[in-house]
């Protein structure tokens, strides 16, 4: 028996054809908006009209969208090192419970993810607004935060539970300081999951729209609220270049993660 | 001592930012919701009222946009959990070539911009959308459908974006069904789809809850796809909370719907929660 078909035979040929399927129509709006990018008509016709790289072009030379991309990766790196830098020591004293209420506190570190995103935008809205950081890029900044902590928090908490101590207690037994173990006994052992919460909460800010929109001011934006309001004003094709870049950007860190750390074991 | 100041300093900096950029947002929130708002004028003073949260459940619009917005949920929860199941099965039981090409091809349009998702939902559906051209051009049609600003555009759009969250719920539920309580069942004479209703499909039931209500949550707090994909006209609570916002400026009216949103999200959590506890107690 061939492979394929022993396949087919293990996990019933008509769940197969449905899974792959629903995997197809997965896939469908990412391939319609790579088409659309090349094509030179402002809507999608089959057949094609024509290819074109024009879109690109005026996309890679526009203030706006260059200002907007440039917006984004800076919130998203700044949001996601801060996380790391406070997400990883809290998590770190949670799990070795060197506070009290640890649960409670686990709780209350996770409430972001409950709470909806678009009441999280306007109680900063108001808040922004009467402290006076409206529009600044600080208070963009720590929104951002609050909305990726929690996965950093998360991936420390989950890789720390899957952790010997027998390794630290021989490096404290052989006189390393707590701060000389966690940096060179544990800080390594849990990397590759930190890098995968890393990854989530740069994701997580390169994203939103919601918590964002209330936040901006006029004169900076960043690229997802961009996109946002110009589909809004009318369906351009220099959207659906700046949308292929960012798919191009997802697709390529996507490899890089399966690559460096079999992305897909982790989830 | 030592250790609790530790402890205390290692926490300190996360636990500054959530109480001065979350915490207290959220609560400085909570009075406007019983204000009212005069416009042009602002907040009239001196005045609380609890008008904002009756309009809530009286007033006929509100009360329609609630009753979509839930129905919407259940709805996206549905067809999340029929379309999701069969590639959860493939992935957890199928074979290990398939399992790694269909996570990632589940993973990747997760980890993709929601908006550029939204987006390409637009250039299929639209009037002169791919959907409707290729429909007209094969004569299946005569007119173009409407696709978008409607239940239908929203439920594909909302679909497509929370049925990879379910997956990997069904994924990690279908995985812990023990398999030699399937193999026993198989021996003793039941049929493969008789296996799967009473032996994998109960004992990945606690999986199914969590998931659904991970849906059904994220469903009824979207903001950005029932925007793009509803436009200005179908209205569910997150837009309106953002129109009153954004177009009206009645932060009074908008912050009461933000907590009756926030109130429903944190109540399905805990019913659910409280379910789960009683399974496991059973058990």
């Amino acid at each position: 028996m061939s492979a394929a078909a022993d396949a087919a035979a293990r996990a019933g040929l008509g769940v197969s054809i449905a899974a792959w399927a629903v995997v197809v129509f997965l896939q469908l709006p990412v391939i319609v908006v790579v088409l659309a990018a090349f094509s030179t008509t402002s809507y999608l016709t089959i057949p094609p009209q024509g290819v074109t790289l024009a879109w690109f072009a005026k996309v890679l030379s526009d203030p706006q969208y260059l200002s907007a991309i440039r917006m984004s990766l800076l919130l998203a790196l700044g949001s996601t090192a801060i996380s790391l830098l406070i997400g990883v020591p809290a998590a770190y004293a949670i799990h070795r419970r060197l506070v009290p209420g640890a649960q409670a506190l686990t709780s209350l570190l996770m409430a972001p993810l409950i709470m909806p995103s678009v009441v999280i935008g306007v109680a900063l809205l108001q808040y922004f607004s009467l402290t006076g950081i409206r529009g600044t890029l600080l208070g963009l900044l720590f929104a951002h935060v609050v909305i990726t902590v929690p996965y950093v928090v998360r991936a420390t908490l989950a890789s720390l539970a899957g952790l010997e101590l027998t390794m630290e207690e021989a490096a404290r037994v052989l006189g390393a300081t707590g701060f000389e173990t966690f940096r060179l006994i544990t800080l390594p052992l849990i990397a590759p999951g930190l890098a995968a919460g890393a990854l989530f909460a740069f994701i997580t800010s390169l994203d939103n729209v919601p918590v964002t929109i209330f936040l901006i001011s006029a004169s900076q934006t960043t690229l997802p609220v961009l996109i946002f309001s110009s589909v809004e004003m009318g369906v351009d094709p220099s959207v659906a270049a700046v949308s292929t870049l960012l798919i191009a950007v997802t697709g390529i860190l996507l490899l890089i993660a399966e690559r460096r750390a079999g992305l897909h074991r982790f989830v | 001592m030592i250790r609790a100041r530790h402890g205390l300093l290692l926490i300190a900096p996360l636990a500054l930012v959530l109480a001065g950029f979350f915490l207290a947002p959220v609560l400085m929130l909570l009075p406007t919701s019983f204000r009212e708002y005069v416009p042009a004028a602002g907040f009239r003073p001196g005045y609380w009222t609890l008008e904002n949260y009756l309009r809530i459940i009286t007033d006929d619009f509100y009360r329609e946009v609630i009753w979509r917005t839930l129905s919407l949920g259940l709805l996206v929860t549905l067809a999340c959990l029929v379309l999701g199941y069969p590639v959860a099965y493939v992935i957890a039981r199928g074979p290990p070539r398939w399992r790694m090409m269909l996570t990632l091809l589940v993973i990747f349009p997760m980890l993709l911009n929601l908006v550029v998702r939204s987006f390409g939902w637009i250039v299929l559906l639209a009037n002169r959308g791919l959907v409707n051209n290729l429909l007209l051009q094969l004569g299946v049609l005569s007119a173009p459908v409407k696709l978008l600003f409607n239940l239908t555009g929203v439920m594909i759009g909302l679909t497509h974006i929370y049925l990879p969250f379910m997956v990997l719920m069904l994924v990690a539920a279908i995985r812990n069904v023990p398999r030699d309580v399937e193999a026993a069942a198989a021996t003793l004479g039941s049929s493969r789809l008789h296996v799967f209703v009473a032996v994998t499909l109960p004992l990945s039931a606690p999986g199914i809850l969590a998931g659904s209500i991970l849906v059904f949550v994220l469903t009824i707090s979207a903001l950005v796809t029932p925007r793009m994909l509803g436009g200005p006209t179908y209205q569910v609570m997150a837009t309106v909370i953002y129109d009153e916002y954004m177009q009206l400026l009645d932060w009074a009216r908008g912050s009461a719907l933000a907590f009756a949103l926030t109130l429903m999200t944190v109540g399905i959590i805990a019913l659910s929660s409280a379910l789960t506890r009683r399974w496991a107690g059973m058990s």
